[in-house]
């Protein structure tokens, strides 16, 4: 922090201190809602379902030693809710934080066919809390070692977490900027008439006009809220929009948790002042609970906090970057998904597949049709059918498969269909390439089919 | 003043919407019934699914005493009334098929029914040992109407070995157990209708245990499975490149292959179209949802109708082959292979468009929209 310009940044911003308060009840709340999740996907049986029947998982490029771990799996969700529950308490916080955040992002990489934007978001947070002081106020911690106690906090702290929400809310509301989501309305007008019989509302969904309004009130709502969320004035009712606008996609689509984490979250943009008073109220009525009174001020080291702010701008500076690296892939983005993930594209289409695989011995040239229900669940095949990364790592599964059933040298063809918000469905990848022989990777897919048609904008 | 902004730019979106939606909205409110799930799940349910599981199980009935009689006296007389009797149950089997969701999936009655090719050595070896149980699944490729279709012309003299045959005894058991577990089957599933009909038609959402994702996903696995894949494809070895007319339904009685398989396609559209069992009227069906949510093809044709007209071209092109299909895989190998690429063209218009734009789930799991 040598330069003046940045000196002043510092004083001003990076150094002014906020109410430890905002970042303590953020703790609680959100590792609430993760302690939750846990459970709620433990009662469902989705462990099992989707850890532990498979055969087979999807990886990500580079997390390949990622696997589930058999009925271990179970232990690995009981570390997850059992470090969110410490995390909560703000008890063993660091080590805590550390537990949560690797558990809940291993969980995560074991199989790519469950990504979620919002499981990458809590990931992303996670990520962020590890390094900020969130136990040095109404936690265990602050019991336990008086001297970590401090009413005060950096205000980038509380910061790092509201950048966080707002390139997430900007993000998706760039991903919108979109012919076929602006112009077209899809592919809310093929999803909103699926959900005509909502109580009440239901009927609405079979006009157009709707989905047409849902999709610009979505977009206008993305772009603007975090900066709505920021201003005093506008607060009060952007959080009320961001409660309603969030239940109502609860309400219409399986989104699961994903809207109660952004309700939970958009909490962060209150003034810190407010969570202060909220927890000085519960202190009048509890009295034992550990809220700081004392005026101190947390301080992070001198090298410490250098080191910390260098570490989240780069990790700002990729999360920045990451959602544009789909311009260095020709063709369409929705047609390859090359870039795809990992840039709040959230609900933007409606895709499906159908993909027929034949497995071709190199030898006796003799032909198997593949069942893909053998190798995939639903769900997995699903995916499978859609994305050029699964596709060629089911191929490399067939292709040991069939390896091991006695096939010498076994060539991988597929006839793949794939229609994408409204369209026709056209063949997804080229017939005649041994799709055994094509390496995954980052570069571009040259096995594709032209999409033929062109997306607008973003 | 961001908020008046803010009211100003929504308020801009809603008028410029509505401005645009206008000229549309009349049209929307024509089509805006057949959006409604509820009367086309009991169409489906009071004009196709029930009245069919009720001629199956009259047909089946009409077999089990045609059986009976022919047990009783094997001649070429009550072989002949039990041969009509077969096959009239096994092409009435052919509208039954495609229904294969709810109460038939619980007790996996297509396994029961139809299970084909029919494992010849088990046949026998049961018959031979006796003490079979034909409930275990195991012993699903020795049962129905292929091991019917065998029993009856799988050897060259049947009056014989239902008569001086060693095993005749055991046979003529082996029959009526084989068709007393179809009809008990079938009737099982045909009762239990009388009380899933209100759960069914009352699943009007879209989720995987909608009525709709049922009826839908159903039609589709049969049309690729069991229908393009089971008739055509697999016999004449449209993937693989080698024909195996041992895989052809009713191998056995090869007159009677190419029926079942019309009478199969026949019913795919029917189903497809919302047409009661008996075929007189017509009803709220797939096409007429597909219709109402009105994406089209490539070509600007609704997809309701280009879909029909592929099911069509393939119905045609079926039906105009006039050689056995058992012998047709090898002897006309080109234009059974034409037949299949037209009931292929269609899978994917069935299976990626029309579900898509159903917009169904197909498991109970978050998702954010691919």
């Amino acid at each position: 922090m040598n330069h003046p310009s940045l000196r002043i940044l510092s004083k001003a911003y990076i150094g002014k201190p906020v109410y430890s308060a905002s970042l303590a009840v953020f703790r609680v709340v959100f590792g609430l809602m993760i302690f939750g999740s846990t459970i709620r996907f433990w009662l469902k049986g989705w462990i099992d379902e989707l850890y532990i029947q498979p055969t087979y998982f999807f990886h990500y490029y580079g997390f390949e030693w990622v696997q589930p771990l058999g009925q271990y799996t179970y232990a690995l969700f009981a570390l997850c809710g059992s470090s969110a529950l410490l995390f909560v308490l703000g008890w063993w916080y660091r080590i805590a934080s550390v537990l949560l955040f690797v558990s809940f992002t291993y969980i995560e990489l074991m199989d790519k066919t469950n990504y979620l934007n919002h499981y990458y978001f809590v990931s992303l947070v996670l990520f962020l809390m590890i390094w900020l002081p969130a136990n040095c106020n109404f936690s265990i911690d602050s019991i336990r070692k008086p001297f970590i106690q401090n009413r005060y906090i950096p205000r980038w702290t509380i910061g790092s977490i509201r950048l966080m929400m707002g390139i997430l809310y900007v993000y998706a509301g760039l991903a919108k900027l979109n012919s076929d989501w602006l112009v077209q309305a899809m592919p809310l007008r093929l999803w909103l008439p699926a959900q005509n019989d909502t109580p009440l509302i239901g009927s609405l969904f079979n006009h157009v006009w709707i989905a047409y309004l849902f999709s610009w009130f979505a977009t206008v709502y993305d772009l603007t809220i975090p900066f709505f969320l920021l201003n005093r004035r506008t607060r009060p009712y952007a959080y009320m929009a961001v409660v309603v606008f969030h239940i109502l996609t609860s309400i219409l689509f399986p989104i699961g948790m994903f809207p109660y984490v952004m309700i939970v979250s958009a909490l962060v943009f209150f003034d810190s002042a407010d969570a202060d008073r909220l927890l000085m109220k519960l202190k009048t009525i509890f009295t034992s609970l550990p809220v700081v009174l004392h005026n101190s001020v947390y301080s992070f080291g001198r090298m410490w906090q250098r080191g910390v702010l260098i570490l989240f701008a780069g990790f700002f500076a990729l999360q920045v970057v990451l959602p544009w690296r789909y311009l260095l892939y020709d063709g369409e983005l929705f047609w390859t998904e090359e870039g795809y993930r990992f840039s709040w594209r959230v609900m933007l289409m409606e895709k499906m597949g159908y993909a027929q695989f034949v497995v071709k011995d190199g030898v006796t040239g003799e032909k198997i049709a593949v069942n893909n229900n053998e190798f995939l669940t639903r769900n997995q095949e699903k995916m499978m059918a859609t994305q050029s990364d699964f596709i060629l790592q089911y191929a490399q599964i067939l292709k040991a498969h069939y390896t091991k059933q006695g096939m010498r040298n076994p060539e991988v063809y597929a006839t793949i269909y794939v229609g994408l918000n409204g369209r026709q469905s056209r063949l997804y990848a080229d017939t005649s390439v041994n799709l055994a022989n094509e390496k995954d990777g980052l570069k571009q897919k040259t096995w594709l089919m032209p999409f033929n048609d062109t997306i607008y904008g973003l | 003043m961001r908020k008046t902004i803010f009211i100003a730019i929504i308020s801009l979106v809603l008028v410029g919407i509505s401005i645009v939606s206008c000229k549309k909205d009349k049209k929307e409110e024509v089509t805006a019934p057949s959006l409604d799930r509820a009367p086309m799940l009991a169409n489906y349910a009071d004009n196709y699914v029930i009245p069919a599981y009720k001629a199956m199980v009259t047909d089946l009935k009409s077999l089990q005493t045609a059986t009976n009689t022919f047990v009783a006296a094997p001649d070429a007389a009550t072989l002949a009334s039990l041969h009509t009797a077969f096959e009239k149950a096994y092409i009435t089997w052919q509208k039954v098929d495609v229904i294969g969701f709810g109460p038939a999936e619980d007790v996996s009655l297509r396994m029961y029914v139809n299970t084909y090719p029919v494992t010849v050595t088990k046949v026998n070896s049961n018959i031979l040992n006796g003490g079979y149980d034909l409930e275990q699944f195991g012993n699903k490729d020795a049962q129905g109407f292929p091991a019917i279709d065998y029993l009856l012309n799988g050897n060259a003299n049947t009056i014989d070995m239902f008569t001086t045959d060693a095993q005749a005894t055991a046979r003529k058991q082996y029959l009526q157990a084989v068709v007393n577990k179809m009809l008990q089957k079938t009737d099982g599933v045909s009762n239990a209708w009388t009380s899933y009909r209100g759960t069914f038609v009352g699943a009007t959402g879209t989720d995987v245990n909608g009525g709709l994702s049922e009826i839908t996903n159903a039609y589709v696995l049969y049309y690729e499975r069991y229908l393009r894949s089971g008739k055509v494809g697999l016999p004449v070895g449209a993937m693989t490149g080698v024909a195996k007319p041992e895989l052809t339904e009713a191998y056995y009685t090869p007159s009677l292959t190419n029926a079942l398989a019309q009478q199969a396609m026949a019913t795919a559209i029917a189903f497809y179209e919302g047409k009661s069992f008996d075929g007189t009227t017509s009803g709220a069906g797939m096409k007429s949802y597909l219709q109402a949510i009105g994406t089209k093809d490539a070509n600007g044709t609704p997809m309701a109708d280009a879909i029909l007209a592929k099911l069509q071209q393939a119905e045609t092109k079926l039906k105009a082959l006039n050689t056995p299909m058992k012998d047709a895989v090898q002897t006309k190998r080109p234009e059974v292979l034409a037949i299949y690429d037209d009931m292929q063209q269609c899978v994917p218009l069935l299976k990626v468009d029309m579900v898509s734009a159903f917009g169904i789930s197909i498991t109970y799991t978050d998702n954010d929209g691919d």
